[in-house]
């Protein structure tokens, strides 16, 4: 039910702005914030509630009346840890981005329903279970993308950007549909499905043919690499972003664009681990295009918001890398990423944007001394910048550090190339900006330029600062979260490997089973499911016993009353549970441990 | 000797290919629509040859039908040209450019 | 409530003060320093408490709490106690604490006051972090954030181009030493699983040979890291353009906090330094003496007072890294500690002259200040004996064991100890110049002869860091530093105090007879080109200038060219003007005219016709 307000709430309140007359002025500022706001509080709601450390969908819902039954389309929500974390980020987003509109004076009405139906759209295509959903929901937060910056923009060049941005993305959306629908088609007629955790079972258990996987995986890497900008198809996002209004470059550069990383970790690599194997390496590569090159780039730029959006551009290649690293601890990093690059990606549109609002030009060079007259701003604008490079404290380090542990394990020459990105060029152009835009004597002109002037305003802001450190200062709070769901994707992903050993069919089966049989568990408690027994306060609970449990792929599926577990697997157990007293902490380890654990029931 | 099917058949190709050559090559809209009448009497032609010797009433109910509509098209064609000639007091197609680029 | 707790609170004691201020003091002066103030003195008290209670321990304490963990990769936020972090735990808070009271005489008229004090207590939690680390991701995490807190200090005063220029080159600095700390790092945790020190040592004694080949690899790159912090020569450039942070700022840099933080992560994993196939310490010494040499022959023709200082650190910096290259860390912790008084109490001196004389920092426009600064000019001249290593004072001990140290058998060699006295000589000569030029002789200039002791506020700490300075010596530092590090060695002893006292003299009356009421700086007449090429600095920023800097700035308009021209204008806008020409091409057959088009229909349906038929 939570689930089901957070996305139909954005659109409900759309269809109600629709109906106002046209000349109120502060309604539809006020529908978009109150709706953002509950949102917000929902979605909080939903985090909190969530259960940590299970790898299965919760809060799985069916929306009745979307959707229809011939064609095996349903409007399914659930989330897991990797899309909690996004929804949440998403909500947040939304609501500061409201608290910024400040620069949109005309056709209010017109805007506010676009943005509620981006916003709707965009916490829709994350929740989504289906297929069909998934993509639609994405699509009906891109056009209210293109009319926004079009309409609302800002600069000469703004139609030359609309028209780019549109073009991009409408052809990776549909180089990605291609690829969606060959994937739908891999499968046979009668159990096609367009339910995303029955596909990946699917698939888990029928191997796809490899030249499928190596044709329809491009497909998709490309289709969805372009929707995030992947090297060299990037030059669409500096420039829309530097034309869109603040708001919507805030929605999109800070969580639609991570739909395409959000398919590729969801649907891309573990559905078609072989095409994964191969192509990865080419992202790897790629992403160094992101990181160095987009990264040179900005260091070149005068314009305050092409640097933002180059280092946007040049963030998401630590996100490619992660994901091309294929293990645990880089798709996680990812995942981390995702999240708190959304949060800094808006933060800084949000500041570049109150920026252009008092000073009336981005123009590097003519700034200079800001500080001193706008503090709660430059403090504010050096945090993001600070963070931008990686500081430690704020969330991206986390997930830039995880990236980098994770992918050394593959890439060692990339990840070192990575790190020179991150840690210096990152730095380079971030503290150039700060150095010309807030250091520096102030000139005379610029005793106009006002900070922010009461506390409602800094709220959005705030809100932001808040969340980046405080996940950058308790990652667990994300990384337990991410963590079961990561290992359920990695390991769909390394099945190939796995297939061959005895064991390993088992596992793979365990690890889709978990997925369903948790999805059905949840559905048998409609509408609202409750949290599992035994889980009431599961946060605290889980974080303190989460050293003994690590190894748990995902809910615990096999029920010992039910299932009679043979003495053999309990031995296993038991020896689990002293491996990891000792303190042995590889992967390898305790996988196989696992996979006698939970294929052993099942013989 | 009779006229077979051949000689109906060619006769309306020729009737067909005259109105053709008229729409393609004359330039008042007035003689563009009598053409264009000739080539639709030539697919009546046609089609009474065919239901003829075919022993099929069809085309012949087709004919009726090309008639008609031929009939509605002329009125409210030829309604169109007198009031195109009344505003513009021309009606030859060189002169019609107003939603050319 | 159980001892444990009790450096958990002396760590965060600091960050809630600076996060107290940033969010509900930044009107408030005088809130905002009790904040900070407090907070370190109380630290400082606690760690007392905690010595006293717990004693130095071979007590090997780790309090632990996991910090992030996915999958193999563990990283805990944990507190590791033992003699090396709780002495220097008693270093940070205590001359920490001396220059946070300074600070407050010092900052009294500047409106940023509040803004001072949060960055200053944020220094310290970040010091402080690194002090307690237990693992390397965690002290990497300090690392940086030391890195921020001498960022926002030494840009204290945004406004000055140079002060904030100078800020951003210390960031980037010392981000080019991170860079290879954390390939270290990243190569660590590869090799050994795990990123805990202790658990790290314990794999290397059951397996010495477990890093195999990368054993110089993995040192150096960690070494990269101390290579920044410390300012080792070829990162060494960002120190002396830290000067224009506020001089109490300097003084915590100097003494306390950020330099020291990369010779104490070379004790803390020596271990790893010394591991067996490795040949990083000889690069070690060799970079540390190499820098000593360097900055104490820049230091001889430096004019600004707190450049001299600086410079000097770098010089001394250089000595306690040759220690730890020629594996004797007991001495570099030794020399580390014993110069965080008597440095700390040169800069606070310095700051107090400089206070009196209304920001005139060049030392040939002062003279004559020892009977208007009594107390400024006595602790200073201490502190200056300390440095150049006069018996009985702290820095004699100190530093006569690294001279020791660098006759060694084992590591060391008759070159590096020449390099050691040869430093020793420069160190006498351009501290007696400092003093003998700004103390003695005549005022020359107006505010030098107008100049006043500076307030109680600031002279209390000088005088209470002149005690450690003078008997620090005598304190027993080395024996504790030794129960963990090992002792040092034994031999050379005599002849190590017999060279440094003899370079002591010389050097003195050396200086003495150059510079005794000398108006003028004598040297560059006498040794021309030299002095010049010391003055400014060996040209290494004029050289990275050119090299470095240049050649990123190539690179990154290589790679905005290739952005706009080739990705955005050939390729997009080629696809764009390819299909834009195809429809202007293709707009021709589109002519407006009902009988052309007629004429095509047909034309095509013939042609169909033809075809099908």
């Amino acid at each position: 039910m939570t689930l089901a307000l957070i996305v139909l709430l954005p659109f409900l309140a759309a269809a109600g702005l629709a109906f106002l007359p046209r000349t109120d002025d502060t309604a539809p500022r006020t529908v978009a914030a109150g709706t953002t706001f509950v949102v917000l509080l929902l979605a909080v709601r939903m985090f909190w509630q969530f259960d940590t450390g299970q790898a299965g969908y919760q809060f799985v819902v069916i929306i009745p009346g979307l959707g229809a039954d011939a064609l095996g389309i349903q409007c399914r929500l659930g989330v897991d840890g990797i899309n909690a974390g996004l929804l949440l980020m998403g909500a947040i987003v939304a609501f500061a981005a409201v608290g910024v509109t400040r620069d949109i004076v005309r056709r209010q009405k017109e805007f506010f329903l676009l943005f509620l139906v981006m916003t709707g759209g965009i916490l829709g295509a994350f929740a989504s279970l289906d297929l069909f959903y998934f993509y639609f929901f994405h699509e009906l937060a891109l056009v209210p993308t293109f009319i926004m910056i079009g309409v609302w923009g800002r600069g000469e060049e703004r139609n030359y950007a609309t028209f780019k941005i549109t073009l991009y993305l409408s052809l990776g959306a549909l180089i990605a549909l291609i690829g969606l629908i060959a994937l739908y088609l891999q499968m046979p007629p009668d159990q096609r499905t367009f339910d995303i955790p029955a596909m990946t079972q699917y698939f888990a258990e029928h191997r796809m043919e490899s030249g499928a996987q190596q044709a329809i995986f491009p497909a998709l890497m490309f289709g969805f690499g372009i929707l995030v900008s992947l090297w060299p198809f990037h030059t669409w996002a500096p420039l829309g972003y530097g034309s869109a209004p603040t708001a919507t470059a805030m929605l999109h550069a800070g969580v639609l664009k991570k739909f395409g990383l959000y398919g590729l970790i969801r649907i891309a690599v573990p559905l078609m681990p072989e095409g994964a194997k191969q192509w990865l390496e080419v992202l790897a590569l790629l992403c160094l295009g992101n990181i160095l090159y987009c990264g040179l780039v900005a260091m070149r730029q005068k314009d305050l918001n092409l640097l933002i959006g180059n280092s946007s551009v040049a963030h998401m290649g630590f996100v490619f890398l992660g994901i091309a690293s294929l293990n645990l601890v880089g798709v996680t990093g990812a995942v981390v990423i995702m999240i708190a690059h959304g949060l800094l990606a808006a933060l800084s549109f949000a500041l570049s944007g109150y920026l252009f609002h008092t000073a009336q030009t981005l123009e590097i060079a003519r700034m200079g001394g800001f500080l001193k007259r706008l503090p709660f701003i430059g403090t504010a604008l050096t945090m993001a910048m600070l963070a931008g490079c990686g500081l430690p404290g704020f969330a991206n380090f986390v997930g830039e550090a995880l990236v980098f542990f994770g992918a050394w394990k593959t890439y060692p020459a990339i990840t070192g190339l990575a790190c020179w990105g991150a840690l210096l060029i990152g730095a380079v152009y971030m503290l150039r900006a700060v150095r010309s835009i807030l250091h520096g004597p102030l000139a005379e002109h610029w005793n106009q330029i006002q900070d922010v002037p009461h506390a409602w305003a800094k709220l959005p802001f705030a809100v932001l600062i808040f969340t980046l450190l405080l996940f950058g200062f308790f990652p667990r709070l994300l990384t337990e979260k991410i963590r079961p769901s990561a290992e359920v994707v990695v390991q769909l992903a390394n099945r190939e490997g796995d297939i061959r050993t005895r064991g390993g069919q088992g596992t793979i089966a365990a690890a889709a089973g978990s997925i369903s049989k948790s999805q059905n568990r949840r559905l048998s408690v409609p509408p609202h499911p409750g949290p599992l027994p035994g889980g009431e306060g599961q946060g605290e609970n889980s974080r303190s016993e989460s050293r003994a449990s690590r190894p748990r792929t995902g809910a615990p599926v096999s029920d010992p009353a039910q299932t009679p577990v043979s003495k053999e697997s309990r031995r296993i157990g038991d020896r689990r549970s002293e491996v990891h007293g000792q303190g042995e902490r590889t992967i390898q380890t305790s996988r196989r441990v696992n996979t006698a654990g939970e294929a052993a029931p099942r013989q | 000797m009779t006229a077979g099917l051949e000689h109906y058949l060619v006769v309306s190709a020729i009737l067909f290919c005259l109105g053709l050559l008229g729409v393609i090559l004359r330039r008042n809209l007035l003689i563009i629509y009598m053409s264009l009448e000739l080539m639709l009497n030539a697919a009546n032609l046609a089609f009474v040859a065919l239901s003829r010797f075919n022993n099929n009433l069809d085309g012949q109910i087709m004919v009726f039908f090309i008639i008609t509509v031929a009939a509605a098209e002329v009125a409210v064609g030829l309604a169109l040209i007198v009031a195109l000639y009344r505003k513009r007091q021309t009606a030859h197609v060189e002169d019609l450019t107003l939603m050319k680029l | 409530m159980k001892l444990e707790i009790i450096p958990w609170i002396i760590l965060f004691l600091p960050m809630l003060a600076a996060a107290g201020i940033t969010l509900f003091t930044l009107k408030s002066r005088d809130q905002s320093a009790r904040l900070s103030i407090g907070a370190i003195v109380l630290g400082f008290v606690l760690s007392v408490f905690f010595i006293a209670v717990n004693g130095w321990g071979p007590l090997k304490m780790e309090s632990v709490a996991s910090w992030l963990e996915v999958g193999p990769l563990q990283v805990d936020f944990g507190l590791r106690l033992d003699p090396l972090s709780l002495l220097m735990l008693l270093i940070v808070t205590g001359v920490g604490g001396a220059i946070h009271i300074y600070s407050y005489g010092y900052m009294h008229d500047d409106p940023g006051a509040p803004r001072y004090f949060a960055g200053l207590s944020l220094f310290t939690f970040s010091m402080l972090g690194i002090v307690l680390a237990n693992n390397f991701l965690q002290m990497f995490i300090f690392w940086e954030l030391v890195g921020l807190s001498s960022y926002l200090l030494i840009g204290f005063w945004f406004e000055r181009p140079s002060a904030a220029d100078a800020s951003k080159k210390a960031f980037l600095t010392n981000r080019l030493g991170d860079f290879g700390f954390l390939l270290g790092i990243l190569l660590i945790w590869d090799t050994f699983g795990a990123l805990n020190f202790s658990a790290i040592q314990v794999e290397l004694i059951r397996n010495p040979q477990a890093l195999g080949a990368l054993a110089t690899v993995v040192g150096l790159l960690v070494f990269c890291g101390a290579m920044g912090k410390s300012a080792q020569f070829p990162l060494h450039v960002w120190l002396p353009d830290a000067m224009e942070g506020p001089t109490p700022v300097s003084a915590l840099i100097h003494a306390a906090t950020m330099v020291a933080a990369g010779v104490y992560m070379l004790c803390r994993v020596f271990f790893l330094l010394d591991a067996s196939g490795s040949n990083a310490l000889e690069v070690i010494a060799w970079i540390g003496g190499i820098t000593a040499l360097l900055a104490a022959l820049i230091a001889v023709q430096q004019n600004d007072i707190k450049r001299i200082l600086a410079y000097s650190t770098l010089s001394q910096l250089g000595y306690m890294v040759l220690a730890v290259g020629v594996a004797s860390p007991t001495p570099a912790m030794y020399h580390l500690t014993t110069h965080a008084f008597f440095k700390a109490l040169l800069f606070l001196g310095a700051g107090s002259v400089i206070h009196a004389l209304h920001h005139e920092q060049d030392i040939w426009k002062m003279g004559a200040l020892k009977n208007k600064m009594p107390v400024t000019f006595w602790t200073f001249l201490l502190a200056t004996l300390a440095l150049c290593g006069v018996p009985p004072l702290s820095g004699f001990f100190s530093k006569d064991e690294i001279i020791a140290a660098a006759l060694n058998p084992e590591h060391g060699s008759v070159w590096l100890f020449l390099l050691t006295v040869g430093v020793a000589l420069l160190t006498t000569f351009y501290m007696a110049r400092l003093v003998l030029v700004a103390f003695f002789g005549s005022a020359k200039s107006h505010e030098a002869g107008h100049a006043h002791e500076s307030p109680k506020v600031m002279t209390v700490p000088l005088l209470a860091l002149a005690l450690p300075s003078a008997a620090g010596g005598f304190l027993g530092i080395a024996h504790l530093y030794g129960k963990q590090l090992g002792q040092a060695h034994a031999d050379y002893h005599v002849l190590a105090m017999a060279v440094s006292v003899g370079a002591v003299i010389f050097s003195f009356a050396f200086a003495w007879g150059l510079y005794w009421n000398a108006e003028r700086d004598p040297l560059p007449e006498k040794i021309g080109a030299l002095a010049r090429a010391m003055r400014d600095r060996f040209y290494f920023d004029e050289l990275y200038e050119a090299t470095v800097i240049k050649l990123q700035e190539i690179a990154a308009a290589m790679a905005d060219w290739f952005d706009q021209w080739i990705i955005a204008g050939l390729a997009v806008r080629g696809i764009h003007g390819t299909t834009e020409l195809f429809g202007r091409a293709l707009r021709l057959v589109q002519t407006g005219n009902l009988q052309t088009y007629a004429f095509l229909f047909v034309l095509s349906v013939a042609l169909l016709l033809f075809f099908v038929l």
